[in-house]
Formats: structure tokens, sequence, C-alpha cells
């Protein structure tokens, strides 16, 4: 039988589909529905001044918000062909870990929930807090920050706001690996996630998996190895697993947050002194940008005039890996509620993954010219 | 009610702790305490406020700063000032770092890198509405971003270039073309001259095209495509800026309306019928030579003399354009010519 859990459901906080077909108690196969939150904001961006743009382009995810706005201002300083400060680089990226060690948090704290272990679901936002209380710190805003701009930043932290958020860290990193050991050695958790959703490393490629999806399954491929500051100030590695199954992406994105930690002590000892911030001309021109969000690779790609945003497309890299959940992850999946918790390990942001690709008859994409010319596909 | 309940609410409200709880009792604004950094929504001191709209224009979030004008006193002028809807308001500062008085009518958070270079005021363009074509739908004033800077006065919406902070949102919402125009506040002398070439060159153009519009039928239009590299490069020798030669070959490609008058000498019998009617005096008769003459110079084209005349002496054609694309390297005006409809012969 085919069982649908969603659109509307307790379990999942975003509204999708997910259609099980079901033999007794086993998934055979899965398939997967968006389409019920787009909001289209690629739409209200286009014709806006790339100033305003930034914002709204903040509002694409409500919880990796940060990395939106970092991509926007660096495809448009790819326009003007310039950099930003070094300080402003050392900066934006402390706030792109912070904003990655709390994505991670919140992602393993809904597989624990999807598992039924609400004590280490509990920790991990019990963990959680205290970095969110540095972002509210170094930024002024908890999730919206508003702080990155085309040129920089728009405050200087102050060497007291570097140092508590220091204290932050290390305080997380003393009781950190307790947690950690907690869920890699429960005999329990590893009979709920060692070998279900088991993907392949073929398969991750196939699909087009990105971030700790992709890198659980084998797929060494980080974004930020290409990203000038990354490359060239810090030292750091790709974390990657071999096993492909739910425990390997959880344990993938528990390293990544101890790695993050090491990236953010660095940052922290050897920021430079200097301006945050400066003036930028834009010209007329097109550019894309890739960068490492805590889901994966999330591109960029503006046009401008000099002055409006004339074209702009955003792919976000929940597409992917929600795609290859239902094509590869959920197939032959012991139990039904299995099958919940793989969902939950991709960490799928449903609200993020709502973009559109306007294609025309033959399949070609095409451009947008008016909203009564789309024919919707059944 | 069971007596065991009663006795128990008797219990548990005569509790000393519970009535201590209740007399010092907390608010909550006095246990959450504010981060350091915290941004709330922007503050506003109306008093600094210099009316720019360099907020409005910067503002990302739609209907989240309104400007409003205060009444006026026996004391003073009305006052104007940004006022923030809370539920608008997406607390991104912005408005704030725009902001060019000194000191700040907004403030937002703390330690913002808030400098002069990095302000961005509106466009230097004056929008005035043509009450010729207005067709008075009020859309403009509703989605005007500043209180009572367009308004209904003796059936005209007007717009009050005092209040106005030319932010173009009355432009965009007009439903009829050429009703609101933005106008370029500088250099007009030379966007004068400029109109002047451009208007004089296309009816010359189409003046020389005489032969083949004097055969036109009366549901016949008569088509041909005009050059302008030669407009522009005449053009830029005047005004260097690209974007106001764009906007002014757009309005007058928009809006133009040639009336071209022709004039056929042999079907003329003297019968002088136009001399009298013509209001500007450009048709005369001259006796000695026994010819009427038409001077092109005062001639209004008013059409009276072809709705006069009983022997179909003048043509009455009506000329319109288009350019198309909208650009000055490849653009082209395709001119649309056709004879009036009015009615021939005198009553």
């Amino acid at each position: 039988m085919i069982l649908p859990i969603g659109p509307i459901h307790p379990g999942l906080k975003e509204p999708v589909r997910l259609k099980l077909k079901t033999q007794g108690e086993k998934v055979i196969n899965a398939e997967i529905d968006f389409g019920y939150v787009h909001r289209g904001i690629e739409r209200v961006i286009e014709g806006k001044t790339w100033q305003k743009g930034i914002y709204l382009s903040e509002r694409v995810c409500g919880i990796c918000s940060y990395i939106h706005t970092q991509t926007f201002a660096e495809t448009f300083e790819k326009i003007a062909g310039e950099r930003v400060p070094l300080r402003a680089q050392y900066l934006r990226s402390l706030t792109n870990e912070l904003d990655r060690i709390q994505s991670h948090f919140i992602a393993n704290s809904t597989y624990f929930k999807a598992i039924e272990h609400e004590t280490l679901f509990m920790y991990m936002l019990h963990l959680r807090e205290p970095i969110m209380d540095a972002i509210e710190l170094l930024t002024g805003n908890r999730v919206n920050m508003g702080w990155n701009v085309v040129g920089g930043v728009r405050m200087d932290a102050e060497e007291k706001h570097l140092n508590s958020i220091y204290q932050i860290i290390t305080n997380l990193e003393k009781e950190y690996d307790k947690y950690v050991e907690m869920f890699e050695e429960g005999p329990l958790l590893a009979l709920r996630s060692k070998d279900v959703g088991k993907m392949s490393k073929k398969d991750a490629i196939k699909g087009r998996a990105v971030g700790p999806i992709g890198r659980g399954s084998g797929l060494k491929h980080d974004v930020r190895e290409e990203h000038h500051t990354y490359k060239d100030e810090f030292d750091w590695k790709v974390i990657w697993r071999k096993e492909g199954d739910n425990f390997a992406r959880t344990m993938n994105r528990f390293d990544e947050i101890t790695e993050s930690i090491k990236i953010i002590k660095q940052i922290i000892e050897n920021i430079p002194s200097g301006d945050v911030r400066k003036k930028i001309t834009i010209p007329a021109g097109y550019a894309d940008w890739r960068n490492e969000a805590p889901r994966g690779e999330l591109a960029y790609m503006a046009e401008t005039n000099g002055n409006l945003i004339q074209n702009i497309s955003i792919r976000t890299p929940s597409i992917m890996n929600i795609d290859v959940c239902g094509k590869y992850m959920l197939q032959d999946v012991a139990t039904v509620a299995d099958a919940v918790a793989t969902y939950a390990s991709v960490d799928p942001c449903v609200a993020c993954a709502e973009r559109v690709i306007i294609l025309n008859e033959k399949g070609e994409k095409t451009e947008f010219d008016g909203l009564h010319k789309v024919k919707y596909l059944q | 009610m069971p007596m065991s309940s009663v006795i128990w609410y008797l219990y548990e409200f005569a509790r000393k702790s519970w009535a201590e709880s209740f007399a010092i009792a907390k608010t909550n604004a006095e246990i959450v305490e504010t981060p350091e950094r915290f941004r709330d929504f922007p503050q506003v001191f109306p008093e600094y406020c210099i009316a720019c709209g360099a907020c409005i224009a910067a503002c990302p979030a739609p209907h989240a700063i309104k400007l409003i004008r205060s009444e006026d006193n026996t004391e003073e002028e009305g006052r104007t000032y940004p006022v923030i809807n809370n539920r608008g308001c997406i607390r991104c500062g912005f408005c704030a770092e725009v902001c060019p008085t000194d000191p700040k009518t907004l403030t937002c958070g703390e330690n913002h890198l808030i400098r002069e270079d990095f302000t961005i005021l509106p466009t230097e363009k004056m929008f005035v509405i043509d009450d010729y074509l207005c067709i008075r739908c009020k859309k403009c004033v509703k989605a005007c971003q500043v209180e009572g800077a367009i308004v209904e006065e003796d059936n005209k919406i007007v717009i009050d270039q005092s209040k106005c902070i030319a932010c173009g949102d009355c432009l965009d919402s007009c439903p009829v073309k050429g009703a609101i125009k933005g106008i370029y506040i500088d250099h007009v002398q030379e966007q004068k001259d400029i109109i002047k070439i451009i208007v004089n060159s296309l009816e010359e153009s189409i003046e020389a095209k005489r032969d083949d519009i004097s055969h036109l039928l009366d549901d016949e239009v008569y088509r041909f495509d005009f050059d302008i590299g030669d407009l522009v490069d005449r053009a830029r020798s005047i005004l260097s800026d690209d974007d106001i030669i764009l906007d002014i070959f757009q309005k007058i490609t928009d809006r133009l309306k040639l009336r071209i008058v022709t004039w056929d000498d042999e079907k003329c019998n003297r019968c002088q019928l136009c001399v009298n009617e013509c209001p500007s005096g450009a048709i005369t008769y001259n006796e000695e030579e026994d010819v009427v003459i038409r001077d092109a110079e005062k001639c209004l084209r008013c059409s009276i003399c072809y709705q006069t005349c009983p022997f179909g002496v003048a043509g009455y054609y009506v000329a319109r354009f288009l350019l198309d694309p909208l650009s000055l390297d490849t653009g082209v005006i395709h001119v649309t010519v056709k004879p009036s409809q009015l009615p021939i012969g005198a009553d």
C-alpha cells in the first residue's frame, strides 16, 4: 500500500509530502513531493537595488540564513572584481563557522528526535544555545543577522566580543566529546542508525548529493577548499566517511563541528587589524559564486545593470539532498519509523528547496516572460 | 462543589509564600536583559528629520517606513518625519545607515558602521503628472510613500514638489503610459535642444516622403523605419549623459503625434475659402499672380484648411512613432503615417 506522510503532519516541521510504498512494515520505495511553500524570493529581488537584495536573500533559509548573505555579497564583489579587506574576510568566516555549528546541532537534534532519543535531542539544543548567544553578541541578532553587506561587514568586533566568543567555544569543546561519545558508543542508537538508509558513493554521484550527506557516502567534496579565505588563511581538513548510512551522516556533522571549532580558534588568534568595509562600485555584469552552506554547496547566479538586479538565480543544497533521499536512501528500509529517521538524517530544509526553474516543452531552460505562458506539468 | 476542594482552594491561597511572590512579582522586562549589541526596531528622533526620503529609498521591506507630516499650528509649520511600522520592519538597520542628518534621525542597534560615504540618496528626477492623460484612478496616491505628496485639487491629481522625495513609485503604479513623467532636473536647456533636433528631423523625413503619402486611401497606412544613429551623435555632442538621451527618445516616441499638412497647388481653384478661415494667417492670396500661398513656418497644423477646402488641395496626415528596441545603439524608430479621418468639405 502507499502510506502518505504530510504535507501537514505532526512529524514534519515543514510542509512536504512523503509517499512511502510499503509491504507490511517494510518500505519498498518512496517519492517526495514539493511545492507547498514556494515564496518566489528571486522574483521579489529582481528589479530592486543590490543594496536591498542582500536583506531579502537572507530570508531564503530560516536556519542557515548567514551563508546566503555572504554568497550574495561575494557574487557582487566578483562582478566588481574586488575582494573585501582581510579583517572582514576573517569576521565573515567566523560567523560562517558559528552558523555551521548551530545548524549542525539543530540537524542532529532533529535526527535524535526522529529516532525517539529525546535526551540527546535536548542535549543538542542545550549545546546550541551558547552558540546562538555568540552569534547575537557578534552580529546583533540570532537568526536574520543583517551583518553582511557588499564590500565587507557592517560592524567591527571588539576585543571583548572576540574574547567571550573564545570562552564560549572552549566551554563547548570541554563537554562536547561526552555527547559525541554518547551517540557513537550507545548500543541502542547504533541499532537505529547503523546500516539504515544506505547510499553508495556511486548513487551519491549520480544523484549529485552535496554537503554532509555526500561526504557521509565517501564523496570528498567541500567548496570551502576553493574559497580564497579558507584556502589561504586557515589550516583545516575535509571530513568524510565511507559508510553512507544514517550513522555516518550524523557522525560527519559531529566531526565537522570539531573542525569548525578548530577554525574559529585560529580566526580569533590570528585576526588582523584594519578596516572591515570598503566602498565598492558595481558595474553592469554577470557572475556566479559557490559557497559551502552547512547543508552543502550553495550557488548564486546574478546579473545586474550596475544599479538594479536584473536576474538572480539561487540553487540551494537541499534540492539535491532531498532528491537523493527519495531516490536512493528510502529503498528497502526495514520499517516506516526508519524511513522517517532516514528522511530526518538528510537535514531537509524544505523552504530552501522550493526554487523554480522554467522549462519549455522540450525540457530546455528558458527565460521567464510572464505567468500567463507557463503551463504546469502534471 | 465538594467541600474538600473548597478547603483546598482556601489552603492554597492562604499560603504565605503565594502572597509574598505575588507582592514581589517582576515584569517580563525586568527579568529579561537585552544583549549588548541587540538590534531592535529603529528609534526615530523627529526633530532632526530633513524629509529627504533616503530611509524609504533604502528600506528593503515593503510598507515598513512611511513619511508623515504633522499638522501646521500657529507657532510653527508641520514637521515631516518617518514612522516605523513594526509589522513590516525586518530590523536590518539599513535606514539608520543611510540617514544623512547629523545627529541621526534614525538609530538602530549599537556600534553600527555608519559613515557618510556609504549613504545612498534618491535619484535626481522630478515627477510631474500630465493632466491631459491622467484618468484619476488615484493608484499613485495609494502607492506614494509620503503622506500628502500626491493630492487631489480641483478635480486634478497634483504632485506637491516640496514633499516629493522622487522615489518613482508613482511611475510604477500608473496604468496610463505617459501620464506621470520623470524629468531629469539638470541640463534642462540641453534637453530642450535635443528635443527640438529630434522633432525637426522626424518632420523633415516625413515631408521628404510626400509623394508616397499623398496617394494614400482612407484606410491605408504608410510605414517606414527611421535610423537614429545620426540623431544620437548630434545629441551626444550636446549632452554626454546617455541615460538622459535615451529617456528623451523614449518619451518623444511614446508621446509625440506629428500632424502633416500637404499642399497641392494644381487642384486649387482660387475660391479663397481657406484664406479667411486660417486662424494664424498662414494662407494668403496674391492678387497680382492669382495664386494662394501657404506659409509652412506660420502654419499651426490645425487642419481647418483641410476641412474647409472643397477641392482637396490640402492633405492632412497623422504620424506616430515607436522606438524598438529601447536602445541608443541598435534602436530604430518605426514611423506610421495615416490619413486623417476628419470630415472634408465646407458645411
